[in-house]
């Protein structure tokens, strides 16, 4: 008979052979007294479970009648717990505070900034034309390109000893001092350019952007008001001034 | 070089590369079970941790399980209007299916502790108010032999149970507490889930495969004692 209770524990605990687990079903259907057996194993089991289960209950009765007060009282204590959706909350919030100061101050760039920015963009290169023929100009853009100011601003300046109304010539040369640092010089050319009748004469936008650049005090408030007349005469470089007074 | 970088993502630029680490950290994607688990508080962990444990360890495990939430009975007398001892009955089975699932390993930690057992808790109580509708007033609860014979045929569990049914229950429990204690501790020890290794551990057998015959010879003991009634 012990053998019995070995060959259905094996079963319930998966331990048997698969022949063995196979004929399992048919030994129960074909013998009663086996099947008589797999029933006690099972009643046995469950009269185990119940009575555990009794003592555990037990168990509980005898701790809450040495403490009655347990039940009176939230016993959790301090809820040290880090919910991940407080974690992503917080989280949240900084990304929109970095925002928030984000595009607040973006707004606020200063001049010298805006002047950097533009002129990394505008005048990183001058537009050399694909021709055949070059002339002087030309010539002075592709020295500007390869880097060689000096070359280029000598290029430009002996333009101009030639022919003293170029007004090319002043232009980009104001543009080379500019990109030199060397500030006083460009507003001195873009000044002389100012005077100039042009359908579109960068001029006056140019002086603003040098001043900007130059940052000297008084240059911050010159410029400001270079910039308007830029806007409120609808001169050349309207759109950038106004987006500059913007931020200004 | 970093200056250079800064000029080539470019001002408007810069957005963009925010923004995809916005959606990391908000992002829809649902952390694994593993991620939450660390986040239990601490001790919760160890009350689950002393439950998964063994002998006098996984004791006190249940007995802090139970004094944690024994609020809930206060709760269940007033909220659900039931009476002290159907609150205890209520909540000292809730304690019980609890320490069976976490000693199963069962508990996932996708909640918290409290908010899990408060769920078997209400469910518990669902139940009860159903038997209590049909006239059947015990909410305690007992293991299904058809939970053991989930892995037979429809003909071969309807043999066993009408089998299982014509064994007395009361019988039995009372021919458990005369095979012996040591018996009675090895087979309560394995019904409450230890396996044959864990046992040997707590009652000083030599090897598992020692507890396991013991246990045979106990079951047929009880057996012989159930029979000669």
């Amino acid at each position: 008979m012990e053998n019995h209770f070995e060959y259905i524990d094996g079963w319930f605990h998966e331990t048997l052979s698969a022949d063995d687990a196979r004929q399992f079903e048919q030994k129960i259907a074909d013998d009663p007294e086996f099947a008589e057996e797999v029933a006690f194993y099972l009643s046995a089991v469950q009269a185990l479970k119940d009575e555990v289960r009794r003592e555990k209950k037990e168990t509980f009765r005898q701790l809450l009648a040495q403490n009655p007060s347990i039940t009176n009282e939230n016993r959790e204590g301090k809820v040290t717990r880090m919910r991940v959706y407080q974690v992503a909350a917080a989280a949240a919030v900084l990304v929109c505070v970095f925002f928030a100061w984000y595009l607040f101050f973006s707004k606020s760039a200063t001049p010298v900034e805006m002047a950097d920015n533009y002129m990394s963009e505008k005048f990183k290169t001058l537009p050399v034309t694909m021709g055949t023929e070059r002339d002087s100009i030309q010539d002075g853009f592709q020295l500007y390109n390869e880097g060689k100011y000096d070359s280029s601003l000598q290029q430009f300046e002996t333009i101009i000893q030639k022919d003293t109304g170029n007004y090319l010539a002043k232009k980009y040369t104001g543009i080379v001092y500019l990109r030199l640092g060397n500030y006083d010089k460009a507003i001195e050319y873009f000044s002389q350019l100012e005077k100039y009748s042009l359908f579109a004469n960068p001029a006056i936008f140019y002086h603003a952007l040098t001043l900007m650049k130059r940052n000297q005090p008084g240059d911050k408030q010159k410029a400001k008001q270079l910039l308007q007349q830029v806007v409120d005469e609808d001169l050349e470089g309207k759109d950038v001034a106004q987006q500059w007074l913007k931020k200004w | 070089m970093i200056r250079r970088n800064k000029k080539i993502i470019g001002k408007q630029n810069r957005f963009f590369f925010i923004i995809p680490v916005v959606f990391v950290i908000l992002g829809d994607e649902q952390p694994s079970v593993n991620f939450f688990k660390p986040f239990l508080p601490t001790d919760e962990r160890e009350i689950i941790d002393s439950i998964t444990q063994n002998g006098t360890e996984r004791k006190r495990g249940e007995e802090r399980l139970f004094n944690r939430y024994a609020y809930f009975i206060k709760e269940a007398i007033y909220k659900y209007s039931l009476s002290p001892e159907d609150a205890f009955d209520l909540y000292s089975d809730t304690i019980i299916s609890a320490i069976e699932k976490i000693a199963a390993g069962s508990f996932e930690g996708r909640s918290s502790l409290k908010t899990w057992l408060y769920s078997i808790f209400h469910n518990k109580y669902v139940d009860l108010m159903r038997k209590k509708a049909t006239n059947k007033n015990s909410i305690h609860q007992t293991s299904s032999i058809s939970d053991l014979l989930l892995q037979v045929s429809d003909q071969t569990k309807s043999i066993i149970q009408k089998l299982v049914d014509k064994t007395d229950g009361e019988v039995l429990r009372q021919r458990l507490g005369q095979i012996g204690d040591n018996c009675r501790k090895l087979l309560l020890l394995w019904a409450d889930g230890y396996s044959d290794k864990e046992i040997a551990g707590q009652m000083d057998y030599k090897t598992s495969d020692v507890v396991k015959t013991s246990r045979l010879r106990c079951l047929e003991k009880l057996k012989q004692l159930y029979r000669s009634t």
